[in-house]
């Protein structure tokens, strides 16, 4: 059997019509939809190591949209909905399978805000509700339902649109879909330098040679900051390492994605069997992407005394990636601000998995026309000096590496 | 993989022992003439440098001391200003 390449090496041009810095599922989607619905097929995505090799393929590939604030649902929304019709118009099987999540509520106070969250849900037209504790037994029999525990189980939210995909396949999907289209993906290629002129973008320079063009977009994940503060651009975002990990496969006992906040565990049981499970981020900000004995040591234990029956089951891989959070627990998607003809795509924290294809989506419509469309309004970077964050988290700008 | 910064009172210990108090931005800007871009720019912005940073830090689980040092944010580890490892 002749294997064939998912995506051909093409040569670096001198000038494209849009750049992507980062070829991980936010930049392959951009592209991929700048092609397949803008008709702009002369984009290039600059990857400095390899395609998927960061958030992209770091995650735990959770998919939802049970956030807190409306216009955080409606864009999670579409895009949990876009993933079937992504998976078709690919023809590229991601493997999503739509378990459901549960999110349990530890306190009366985290119930109450369960509540809020759920009317917020059901008012945008998205499935979600509220469990009492009888009802998390009956949907995760494994769960330790005891009083007597760190944090007992007081009920739950439950999203049954929400679920899982394989990270993997989408990045792959993405890339041969953007490939076919004409677009040009750029592996091994590190962004130096971007160009300006008069306070225009003009181009970028990059370890292989000199790129001009007029449109480039900052798709980097984690790396965001370090490549915006090149045009000395400082962004509300901590680049903060977050670790998960693998247990050795099990036969299914999990049928539902679960996360708890008070435990700082989410959990998830694969296809193959296998529970993947994670949460910790570094409590302050950096590049390292290590994982450490610290945290290993309190997921097992936090793990365990959720679900008990895990006590025993070995872990097989741990590992890290970078997620870029902003104050308010909500994305930054800017374009022609502060320099014209740079596109900001920022600021995902745990989200960026989950959104990946919608983005890429609306970001393309924002190259290509320039104009923001209507649903990433809230998004805006201007917000933070506007003080007008999105209600994501209680108050303002709390969100950092000390919480 | 431990991480370990020098404390000015208590000498080397865990950095779990220690609040990150952000990237060091200089003094604070005047209040005369402050408008909300400066303020944004002083409080929440980051460079987010790659290599050594100049960063707040508080003993917090210990004598509650705040001070500065440089941190490798690529590797974790303390440095002096001009990046070599304490």
């Amino acid at each position: 059997m002749k294997l064939k390449r998912l995506w051909t090496s093409k040569p670096l041009k001198a000038s494209y019509d849009a750049i992507m810095i980062g070829g991980g599922i936010h930049g392959l989607a951009t592209a991929y939809f700048l092609a397949k619905d803008h008709g702009i097929n002369n984009v290039a995505v600059i990857e400095r190591r390899f395609v998927g090799y960061g958030g992209s393929s770091r995650n735990t590939a959770i998919v939802r949209a049970n956030q807190r604030s409306q216009s955080n649902v409606k864009f999670y929304d579409e895009g949990l909905r876009l993933w079937p019709k992504l998976i078709d118009d690919l023809d590229f099987n991601m493997m999503f399978h739509n378990c459901g999540n549960l999110n349990t509520a530890h306190s009366e106070s985290a119930l109450s805000a369960s509540r809020l969250s759920v009317s917020t849900a059901q008012f945008c037209g998205v499935q979600s509700e509220l469990l009492d504790r009888k009802q998390c037994k009956e949907l995760i029999p494994a769960l330790n339902m005891s009083w007597d525990i760190t944090h007992p189980v007081f009920g739950g939210m439950y999203h049954p649109p929400g679920g899982v995909l394989r990270h993997d396949g989408v990045t792959w999907g993405l890339a041969r879909g953007a490939d076919k289209h004409g677009v040009h993906i750029h592996q091994l290629t590190e962004v130096l330098k971007i160009n300006t002129s008069q306070g225009k973008v003009t181009g970028v320079v990059t370890n292989r040679g000199e790129i001009t063009s007029p449109k480039v977009m900052i798709c980097a994940g984690g790396y965001g900051n370090s490549i915006a503060y090149k045009l000395g651009i400082r962004l509300p975002v901590h680049p903060l390492t977050i670790q998960a990990m693998v247990t050795q496969p099990l036969k299914p006992l999990l049928n539902h994605v679960i996360s708890s906040g008070a435990y700082h565990v989410y959990a998830n049981q694969t296809l193959k069997g296998e529970i993947a499970t994670g949460a910790h981020m570094d409590p302050w900000p950096n590049y390292t992407t290590n994982t450490t004995a610290h945290y290993f040591r309190h997921q097992a234990e936090a793990l365990t005394e959720l679900l008990p029956c895990f006590k025993g089951v070995k872990f097989m891989r741990h590992w890290a990636g970078l997620a870029d959070m902003s104050p308010d627990m909500a994305p930054i998607m800017e374009g022609n601000y502060p320099i014209e003809g740079l596109y900001l795509d920022v600021g995902w924290g745990y989200f960026g998995f989950k959104s990946g294809p919608i983005t890429g989506k609306y970001m393309a419509e924002y190259v290509a026309k320039a104009k923001r469309p209507e649903i990433l309004e809230a998004f805006s970077l201007k917000r933070f000096e506007n003080f007008r964050p999105t209600g994501e988290t209680a108050g303002a700008y709390i969100y950092g590496p000390w919480n | 993989m431990s991480y370990i910064i020098t404390c000015p009172i208590c000498g080397k210990r865990d950095l779990y022992e220690f609040r990150f108090g952000n990237e060091d931005r200089g003094p604070a800007p005047k209040q005369e003439r402050l408008t909300q871009e400066k303020y944004v720019q002083q409080v929440i912005m980051h460079a987010a440098v790659v290599g050594p940073q100049k960063e707040w830090w508080c003993h917090s689980s210990g004598c509650g001391t705040w001070f500065t040092t440089f941190r490798d944010t690529t590797t974790g580890r303390e440095t002096d200003e001009n990046g070599t490892v304490k």
